[in-house]
């Protein structure tokens, strides 16, 4: 029974420990994001102020006010949506099944020459492109954008997939093969039910990066297309101080993909959970 | 002399201004001089103009359906900020279709560049044509430092000058009177009295300007300016060597370790802007464009208090270093008729005069600035309207007409980053002088 | 192929042709475009002329590239080392069941949802020396003002400290997908043995993520390598050129200076870089496959 308590003290030492960790790992976020909403809502003369003034004495919503009057945040927010979008799903249609085939190719240097599409400085593409889009006509058209973004969306799916793969069990699959089934079959009907925390993960992080790529959208985007990156950076005013606008700007760009994670937190906790820690 | 590398002497500027506005009544004259001109004469047709984001280009955008009734022409505008902006002209004109017909340039920084890339129309022709160019066009009243930047060595008028920027010194009254300090003379006064001014237990700096790289260029010029001496001569020459430019670059120095906030080494216009709106610089060297915000009580601590002068006299010369941005037409556009309608719009008087009365900057036309009510009911005061006309009486460009204006920016920008850092102005400025010149000499060829 | 057997050899190619297909259709010209313009000198007018090879001349002899080089090799190591380290830690803490795991996860995993051009902005602002938040912070703290990115030695590492913020949670969800599939069994028999929390993350748990943590390696390598965005908003390169990387002093070149021969034999030569080290993770990568 003296272990029983001495166990229960290393419980609370646990606890604490974990608590702490917690606290330490996501206050830096915590506080940069209060502290951009603090800005958001106050007025510029508040924002300059010292020492600095946390929360605000007057809040007000002139600031959100003044970034939809002067931007057309709706139209920015659908060139966003389809461009991101666009590149996601044709990343997924054509990377899950690479991802697949390398796995079971077991060829990871094949699997390279995709992700150097992924180490290829950005900015390199971007003259090029440009010249290009324009032989084919495609300059300010929301194609452009959703070719070019295929650079970053394919590879990461590529390889998350490819891990993913790399590590279910074959026997399955071979069951399966050896019951008639084809390449495909086995792939669409055994594999892919069994990698969808993959799948998750590959889809979310090809969609942050692409939503918050800034230098492609800012060369290869006309006015018609412009994304939301760009945008926020356009609040920017020369000879005018506004951290106020800017950073109102910045959560409303955030907050779709804020909504996106919050909604698919719970599907990555439960995918991942169902995919890996069953007995 | 066309061919070479130019920076037209003052002298030989206003000739030409002087002769273009000598020009000018024939032109008027050839214009059907009736209130009959066809502003339809493009309706229907789209025109695209690429502006740089400020408040001078929301305030015109913000007009856009005038012009759109005015003329039946549709206008499909963006305006980004002012970096971007640079590079996709840049890549726009030299890629050879730039998507848009017309564009604002940085006449300080883009007006030779463009004369070698043949980007943009003269615009000549069409004012000397009366069925293109409205009777109260008034080309004779845009003044001769707007002209200097928008026309060409050959003399071509390949821009029509929006603004004209002056640098002029700010400072806050209320710290000047506390110290009992008066509004230093010399350039040489403006250390004193920083020295005087600055207050580090407080928070207070005496004196604060761009020490980030590329920006703070200006601010180095607008001293050697003090001492009677461009940058490059009129013969393409580098003077960035000599002991005026070292002497330039000395103040500098002083003046951003001596009396400046810490970290001015990495301070653009906007922590300038900062630190000077919230009490915590007793001068600042910048613009003429800042006084609407600073004005501005939701934006500024100083709101009432600011104080505008014209940038002292240097030991040899008394200057106000100049900038411009001008409206050009592209070279390639289809619809140059459409677009010269919106140049004229665009630089009208109203139009200049309303970005006067706003405080968006000072305009490229004579007309608003003796417009007697816009000053008697302006928030910015007297002081800012003298301060504005005594600058263009004396202004003269702040950056060499070259190509490499960015490179220029660049590497001196480097230099006197160095010395804000310790390093020995004499030395950073060979050193930047070496390295620059193959550049220069480069740039020309071809 | 219906009649496929386990161990006959089957056709993977369709799998992955169509991926490689669209990302060589990508980047396939910009890379002639690139190798061909680095030998050549466009200028403004327009004209092209052959130079051969008198780009990577000049590219050899200029300081500034070699200063560029090396920082963007401190910069790397930097901001690959501490995000790859947090992030592992952070996996492990919140792998364990607690209460709000799921919201709090969501919270810490925010800084990698936020457009980084964005977040950058107000960084800069919290770093002003004058009237920035985080001296403010330091001086409750009892700290000296520090002078952040306004100061050509400290300029690198607060860069970094934005890029921890930033990135960590990527590695960290990277790891996290590696625990989350981890078998239970050798747990289960390490307890028996009564094996320590250590031991069992030493010799059970460390080895079965290490694919993913080679893939966070790989990632974070190559994306600070690329780091531009928050360099970009925040420094410029500057002050000076204390915190010009290659890919900031290829920006210039290309996009402020427009030369772009020069701008591609600097692409070129990075791009071999980044090649070379690629195939060293990859070797790595290999060697750390796990089989099941």
């Amino acid at each position: 029974m003296a272990g029983y308590h001495k166990s229960g003290t290393k419980r609370w030492i646990d606890r604490l420990g974990l608590w702490l960790a917690v606290t330490l790992l996501v206050s830096p976020a915590i506080l940069f994001f209060l502290w951009m909403i603090s800005l958001s809502l106050k007025t510029e003369i508040d924002n300059i102020e010292w020492p600095p003034i946390f929360i605000p004495t007057a809040p007000t919503l002139a600031n959100y006010v003044q970034v939809f009057a002067e931007n057309n945040f709706g139209k920015y927010l659908l060139n966003s949506l389809l461009v991101t979008g666009g590149a996601t799903l044709i990343g997924l249609a054509v990377g899950i099944p690479a991802g697949y085939g390398l796995a079971k190719m077991k060829a990871t240097k094949l699997a390279g020459v995709i992700m150097i599409a992924r180490m290829t400085p950005a900015l390199s593409f971007l003259i090029p492109l440009f010249i290009a889009f324009q032989w084919l006509g495609l300059i300010n058209t929301i194609w452009a954008l959703v070719i070019t973004h295929l650079v970053i969306t394919i590879p990461i799916i590529v390889w998350v997939m490819m891990g993913t793969f790399e590590g279910l069990p074959q026997d399955l699959e071979d069951a399966a093969l050896i019951d008639g089934a084809t390449l495909w079959q086995s792939f669409l009907l055994v594999a892919m039910p069994l990698s969808r925390p993959g799948i998750v993960v590959a889809t979310i992080l090809s969609f942050i990066f692409s939503w918050n790529n800034f230098i492609f959208g800012v060369v290869l985007g006309g006015k018609d297309t412009k994304t939301l990156p760009v945008a926020v950076y356009s609040v920017l005013t020369f000879e005018q101080l506004s951290w106020g606008p800017l950073a109102a700007a910045a959560l409303l760009v955030t907050a779709p993909v804020l909504i996106v994670t919050i909604i698919a937190q719970r599907q990555i906790v439960v995918g991942l959970t169902a995919g890996g820690l069953k007995d | 002399m066309s061919d070479r590398i130019i920076r037209p002497s003052r002298r030989h500027v206003l000739g030409g201004a002087g002769l273009v506005t000598l020009g000018a009544p024939a032109l008027v004259r050839n214009a059907f001089a009736q209130s009959s001109f066809n502003w339809k004469r493009f309706a229907g047709e789209t025109i695209n103009v690429l502006d740089v984001k400020s408040s001078r280009s929301d305030l015109t955008f913000a007009k856009h359906k005038e012009f759109e009734e005015l003329t039946g022409i549709k206008v499909s505008a963006e305006a980004i900020p002012e970096q971007q902006q640079r590079q996709k002209t840049l890549i726009e004109f030299t890629s050879g279709k730039p998507s848009f017909d017309i564009v604002v340039l940085a006449l300080h920084v883009q007006k030779r560049i463009a004369a070698k890339g043949k980007w943009l129309t003269d615009l000549r022709p069409m004012i000397a044509d009366g069925t293109l160019t409205s009777p109260d066009f008034d080309f004779k009243d845009f003044n001769a430092a707007g002209l200097t930047f928008s026309t060409q060595s050959d003399g071509t008028l390949d821009t029509l000058p929006k603004f004209v920027d002056y640098w002029i010194l700010y400072y806050n009254k209320e710290l000047f009177a506390q110290k009992g300090v008066e509004y230093p003379k010399t350039m040489d006064d403006i250390l004193a009295a920083a020295r005087k001014l600055n207050d580090p237990a407080k928070g207070i700096a005496g004196f604060v300007s761009r020490g980030l790289k590329n920006a703070n260029v200006p601010v180095w010029t607008t001293w050697m300016l003090g001492q009677g001496m461009d940058t490059v001569d009129k013969n393409g020459n580098l003077m960035t060597n000599t002991p005026e430019a070292v002497w330039g670059a000395e103040l500098y120095k002083r003046l951003n370790t001596e009396v400046a906030p810490p970290g001015t080494i990495g301070f653009n216009w906007n922590e300038c802007q900062t630190s000077f709106a919230t009490g915590r610089a007793a001068m600042w060297l910048d613009g003429i464009g800042f006084a609407a915000p600073l004005e501005d009580p939701t934006k500024s601590r100083v709101a009432g208090k600011v104080g505008y002068g014209i940038v002292p006299a240097g030991p040899k010369a008394y200057h106000s270093p100049t900038f411009a941005d001008g409206y050009g037409i592209a070279q390639g556009s289809a619809r140059k008729g459409a677009a010269w309608l919106y140049l004229q719009w665009a630089t009208n008087k109203a139009n200049q005069l309303n970005m006067l009365k706003n405080g968006a900057g000072s305009p490229a036309r004579n007309s608003p600035l003796s417009d007697i009510d816009t000053i008697k009911t302006s928030k910015f005061g007297k002081e800012w309207f003298d301060t504005v006309l005594g600058s263009a009486a004396i202004g003269r460009p702040g950056l060499p007409v070259i190509i490499p204006v960015t490179e220029f920016r660049d590497i001196f920008g480097v230099a006197l980053t160095n010395m804000i850092g310790g390093a020995d102005p004499k030395t950073e400025l060979a050193k930047a002088t070496e390295a620059f010149k193959p550049v220069l000499e480069q740039s020309e060829k071809g | 192929m219906s009649t496929a057997v386990a161990g006959m050899s089957r056709n993977y190619w369709p799998f992955i042709l169509p991926a490689l297909i669209a990302v060589l259709g990508v980047i396939v010209f910009p890379w002639i475009f690139t190798l061909y313009m680095s030998v050549h000198d466009w200028n403004v007018s327009g004209t092209v002329t052959f130079v051969g090879f008198e780009n990577y001349q000049k590219l050899f002899t200029d300081q500034r590239f070699y200063e560029a080089v090396g920082h963007t090799l401190y910069f790397t190591v930097l901001a690959v080392v501490f995000p790859v380290g947090l992030g592992l830690a952070a996996a492990l803490t919140f792998h364990r069941e607690f209460k709000g795991r799921g919201f709090l996860r969501g919270i810490f995993i925010m800084p990698m949802m936020a457009t980084p051009v964005a977040v950058a902005l107000v960084w800069t602002m919290m770093f002003h020396p004058q009237l920035g938040v985080l001296n403010y912070l330091l001086s409750l703290v009892g700290l000296p003002p520090a002078s952040w990115v306004y100061n050509a030695s400290t300029v690198i590492p607060t860069l970094v400290i934005v890029e921890i913020w930033h990135w960590t949670p990527l590695v960290m969800l990277i790891v996290l997908g590696g625990l989350a599939n981890l078998p239970s069994e050798p747990y289960e028999a390490a307890e028996i043995d009564g094996a320590t929390a250590f031991q069992k993350f030493r010799h059970i748990t460390f080895p079965l993520i290490l694919p993913n943590l080679m893939i966070a390696l790989i990632l974070r390598t190559i994306d600070a390598l690329k780091a531009f965005d928050t360099i970009y908003v925040i420094s410029q390169g500057g002050p000076g050129t204390a915190s010009e990387t290659m890919n900031i002093f290829l920006y210039l070149q290309a996009f402020a200076f427009f030369k772009l021969g020069y701008a591609s034999a600097v692409v070129v030569i990075f791009f071999t870089v980044v090649i070379l080290l690629s195939l060293l993770l990859l070797h790595v990568r290999q060697k750390t496959k796990w089989n099941v």
